[in-house]
């Protein structure tokens, strides 16, 4: 059972296995000698208890290492149910819904306008091929997007909704919260 | 205070390091007999529970003689105690609640 134990230990990043790994293989030692005295279905129990806490606790490792500390939050109420007190504000789906109305229409719009004004290239429009380029495209569309998410953003700000208000309560001094 | 709400295993592990400092396979024994043998933690979720402890700074590494192998104490920070009496004051509060709503309709 200790070799299965140490193989399963491998699961874990490398870095927790350097800082837990003997300490974890010490009280698994301690658990299993006082375990094994005990009947056959405490054993099992036993076995599988260590089995499932490894294998779940290894993918929670590499999980965080991935996603970072804040990953459990995602998934739980809080790493130790501690739940965090951000919440997107209730109108942040009707404004979103507006924007991007407000996106088609704009496109709908520039699709009329560019179809009713004659152009010599109708593959590409008004725009010259050879400045029509992909790094210059994803620049307005970065540009673009950045600009609607500020102008969103400022709407909720006014409206008191971006969150930042939350903490004009927030005392330092209360200690950390999980 | 915000919401502290602790899963049982963390809470019964901040209150066998509150007693005083102890290592691992102490903790989890002490967990065990605090909750009559409900709550067997294996040693992946006990050492999951004290690296993200660790890391908040709610428990600190114990220095004491015995440095033999794997043989590492812990105890609660300041802050970690902190924190724990405010959750024993958010279930205080909760029970002292619990027993007013049930009680009546018992009788």
């Amino acid at each position: 059972m200790l070799l299965l134990y140490r193989y399963l230990l491998h699961l874990y990043p490398p870095a927790y296995r350097c800082e837990f790994g003997e300490e974890m293989i010490a009280v698994f030692r301690e658990a299993q000698t006082e375990t094994w005295h005990k009947s056959l279905m405490a054993r099992v129990a036993f076995c599988a208890r260590e089995a499932g806490g490894l294998l779940c606790g290894a993918l929670q490792e590499h999980l965080r290492v991935i996603t970072g500390p804040d990953f459990l939050s995602l998934f739980r109420s809080g790493r130790f149910t501690m739940r965090s007190e951000f919440r997107f504000p209730k109108a942040t789906a009707p404004l979103m819904a507006i924007i991007l109305a407000v996106i088609v229409v704009a496109i709908e719009k520039a699709k009329a306008i560019s179809a009713s004004v004659p152009h010599t290239n109708p593959l590409v429009g008004p725009i010259p091929p050879v400045h029509f380029t992909v790094v210059w495209t994803l620049l307005l569309v970065l540009i673009f997007a950045g600009t609607a998410g500020a102008l969103g953003w400022a709407i909720l700000f006014a409206l008191r909704r971006s969150g930042m208000h939350r903490f004009s309560g927030f005392n330092p001094s209360g200690g950390s919260r999980l | 205070m915000g919401s502290l709400a602790l899963t049982e295993p963390v809470l019964l592990i901040l209150l066998s390091l509150a007693e005083q400092p102890r290592h691992g396979y102490s903790i989890l024994k002490d967990v065990q007999e605090m909750s009559d043998g409900r709550v067997k933690l294996s040693t992946g979720t006990l050492y999951g529970a004290l690296c993200r402890l660790l890391e908040d700074g709610w428990i600190e590494r114990f220095k004491e003689n015995d440095t033999s192998r794997g043989r590492q104490a812990y105890c609660l920070s300041r802050a970690g105690r902190r924190n724990l009496q405010l959750e024993v004051s958010r279930l205080k509060h909760l029970t002292r609640l619990a027993i007013l709503r049930v009680a009546p309709k018992e009788t």
